[in-house]
């Protein structure tokens, strides 16, 4: 070990490297090694942007995402990019173009969208608009931008059939969905551990036993299981019950995995020299687990869990795209997707793709940081390099 | 050679425990939906106009022997179950096996088709991408395959199935063309069926390629590294022949294990291509027997039909790897 006189200028900043490295704890070891990977770290501050735009959705947004805040005058209306000059000058404020629309013999009665050039929608910052509880708790009604015009509007990412606003129904997708995933998440891993954690505590014949059941669950195809069940909600279920029940849904389909895994690590664990000082000692077995085993390796609970989040985020989208999941007035990602699947969309509205470059971001976004954590936590990773 | 008897007899006797279990599970969740086969049909009849009374669905359920106790209601769904009898369907009144028939089978070959598919590609490119040294192949090929996973399949079928409409005036749904629908098996009823099953194969094995392509990396990277290759190396073998008879062979061993979880994750991806491909195989019956018509008879059927195959699949595999790795071969017939 370091030995703490020989502090001599010349081995100073070595000695004092070498010394952060061997009283390093677990957590900056491995934000040490997870620093090094460049495609992870990325992956993370998409994931952070991410987050962030969905925890703060309803101060970004600039329209209510729900029936409430829809245009009416502007129903499947294009995105409008907001734009600093064009060619009658140049403004320093950003500013959309209006629209006028019309319905005439001469567009074959058919609502044709016209931008007109004359009009300046310009857009300030930090203006106040509609309603809502920030965290869920405070309320507020500051956004970060809108238009001052009367009459006037900005959808940057365009609207949708029913004149609501894609971008602030992206922003709440997105939140919506990572609640789905954490919830999911969390019922899987209680379960894991407590499954996982007397299967691999006990061993033995409780062992087999767990095992083959956890086994036999593993090769049930989930996604039909899934439907299976969520099939069963009644239709006239509220929409926060729904939430729940697909939550819950998730979270009891998805334990084995996991549990497997805390099982591995608990049978490899429980032999060691500390496990048996402990039992010496007359701890209980729930003492032992909790308070020796477990932290032994809550740093591969944490990758697990982060690994296991994107196919939560999958599955969700996947039950809710065939009708299954979540409903429309809920925004979520699975909702967002449903809503590409007809032919006029792809022809005519194609800004109802731009949730899907959010949704393939976020789950590449998680497997990227799930796969940098794993090797990170890994010890060994070094040595394979 | 008794001891591989004994062993593929163990092996065979484990994956029926599983099944049972299995059926345990899905017979229990098909238990839990509110409301029995009985009132159901009743329900339906009634909206049909015709008056129905309470006595009518206490003769119906006993007609169903619906009022017999759970376990042994349970016995006699399992072992019809493994005679490939599975009762008749709760809305639709007509048998199930005769429903699914042909549909399972084909729905299977092309998941089957669809695995093939992915290792075809991922095993020759997973072994070039861990063998080399080139870093933008590989983070190329990292990339690519994480997309593989995130790009839900359902957009690829549309995107795909939407540009076929428009610039080549094809629609691509379905599995027959109309003359061949009906038609007995044949030749051209075979070509007729590539000329459509290619799609929906090629969708399935999207994703499934993306995750074999990690696994064959993953465990050649770790065998590439190894002194017996190394060895070999030295004495002079190198290039395609190296990779191929020493690394490869024992990657080879978990991958012919994962085989099975393969399947179960191409059978979780069938429901929604053949939702989106108008498919009329098992997938889009089982969308149909849930959403549609909560008929828990028939979706019980084509789980436990779905799982059965991935356990078999699971069971073959083993034995296949008894037969092809000698350390296994070894430890079983001493």
């Amino acid at each position: 070990m370091t030995d703490q006189t020989t502090d001599t200028p010349q081995f100073g900043a070595d000695q004092k490297a070498k010394e952060a490295y061997f009283t390093a704890s677990q957590r900056q070891l491995i934000w040490a090694r997870f620093k090094k990977q460049r495609a992870a770290m990325i992956a993370a501050w998409v994931l952070l942007a991410l987050l962030l735009s969905g925890i703060f959705a309803p101060f970004l947004s600039p329209y209510d995402p729900t029936i409430a805040g829809r245009n009416k005058d502007y129903t499947n209306g294009a995105p409008q990019i907001p734009q600093f000059c064009d060619d009658a000058g140049c403004s320093f404020r950003p500013f959309v173009y209006g629209v006028t629309r019309e319905r005439s013999m001469a567009t074959n009665f058919r609502w044709v969208t016209k931008i007109d050039t004359e009009q300046r929608h310009y857009i300030y910052f930090f203006e106040e608009g509609w309603d809502y509880k920030l965290f869920g708790v405070i309320p507020m009604d500051t956004h970060l931008f809108a238009t001052r015009t009367e009459g006037g509007f900005v959808h940057i990412f365009g609207t949708d059939s029913s004149g609501k606003d894609i971008f602030s129904r992206t922003l709440h997708a997105i939140w919506t969905s990572m609640q789905v995933g954490t919830i999911g998440v969390f019922i899987a891993f209680v379960l894991a551990l407590i499954i996982g954690g007397i299967s691999g505590y006990y061993g033995g014949w409780i062992d087999s036993v767990i095992q083959m059941v956890t086994d036999a669950v593993r090769t049930v195809p989930a996604i039909p299981l899934f439907m299976a069940v969520a099939a069963f909600m009644p239709p006239e279920m509220t929409a926060e019950a729904r939430f729940f029940y697909i939550s819950l849904i998730l979270g009891l389909i998805g334990w084995p995995t996991l549990a497997r895994r805390v099982r591995t690590h608990l049978l490899t664990e429980r032999n060691q020299e500390y496990v048996l000082a402990a039992q010496l000692c007359g701890a209980r077995p729930g003492h032992v687990i909790r308070k020796h085993l477990l932290p032994s390796f809550t740093s591969y609970i944490i990758v697990d869990l982060v690994i296991s989040f994107p196919y939560m985020v999958l599955s969700e989208t996947a039950l809710s795209f065939i009708g299954l999941g979540l409903k429309d007035p809920v925004n979520s990602l699975g909702v967002m997707l449903q809503n590409v699947t007809s032919a006029d969309v792809l022809l005519n509205y194609q800004w109802y793709f731009i949730p899907v470059i959010f949704f393939i971001a976020l789950v590449m976004a998680f497997v990227f940081v799930g796969d940098g954590l794993r090797d990170a936590a890994d010890p060994y990773s070094d040595t394979h390099k | 050679m008794l001891q591989f008897g004994k062993f593929v007899a163990t092996r065979a006797s484990m994956a029926m425990i599983t099944l049972i279990i299995v059926s345990l599970v899905v017979f229990t969740l098909m238990e839990l939906v509110p409301g029995d086969c009985a009132e159901r049909y009743l329900a339906f009849k009634n909206t049909q106009g015709s008056g129905i009374s309470v006595e009518d669905i206490e003769v119906e359920r006993q007609r169903l022997g619906l009022d017999r106790p759970f376990m042994e209601r349970w016995v006699s769904w399992i072992v019809g179950a493994f005679q490939g009898e599975f009762g008749d369907s709760c809305i639709l009144r007509v048998n199930i096996a005769q429903l699914l028939g042909t549909k399972f089978w084909l729905s299977l070959s092309i998941c089957l088709a669809s695995l093939v598919l992915a290792y075809a590609i991922a095993i020759p490119v997973g072994m070039i991408s861990a063998a080399t040294n080139n870093p933008y192949l590989n983070n190329t090929l990292r990339i690519v395959s994480y997309f593989g996973l995130a790009m839900p399949n359902f957009l690829l079928a549309l995107v795909i199935m939407l540009f076929s409409t428009v610039w080549f005036g094809e629609t691509l749904t379905g599995l027959f063309s109309n003359e061949y629908r009906d038609a007995p098996w044949g030749w051209d009823k075979f070509v007729d069926l590539m000329k459509h099953a290619w799609l929906p194969i090629f969708i399935l094995g999207w994703s499934a390629t993306a995750f074999a392509l990690q696994t064959v990396r993953a465990l050649m990277s770790d065998e590439v590294g190894k002194l017996y290759v190394t060895a070999a190396a030295a004495r002079g073998v190198h290039g395609r022949k190296l990779l191929w008879r020493y690394p490869a062979r024992h990657a080879l061993g978990p991958i012919v294990n994962s085989l099975g979880f393969d399947l179960n994750r191409i059978f979780n991806e069938l429901p929604i291509v053949a939702l989106i491909l108008v498919l009329t195989d098992a997938g889009a019956l089982l969308i149909e027997a849930l959403a549609r018509s909560n008929d828990q008879q028939l979706a019980g059927a084509i789980i436990f039909l779905l799982t059965a195959s991935i356990v078999t699949l699971n069971f073959l595999t083993d034995v296949l790897l008894a037969v092809l790795d000698p350390r296994v071969r070894k430890s079983i017939m001493r």
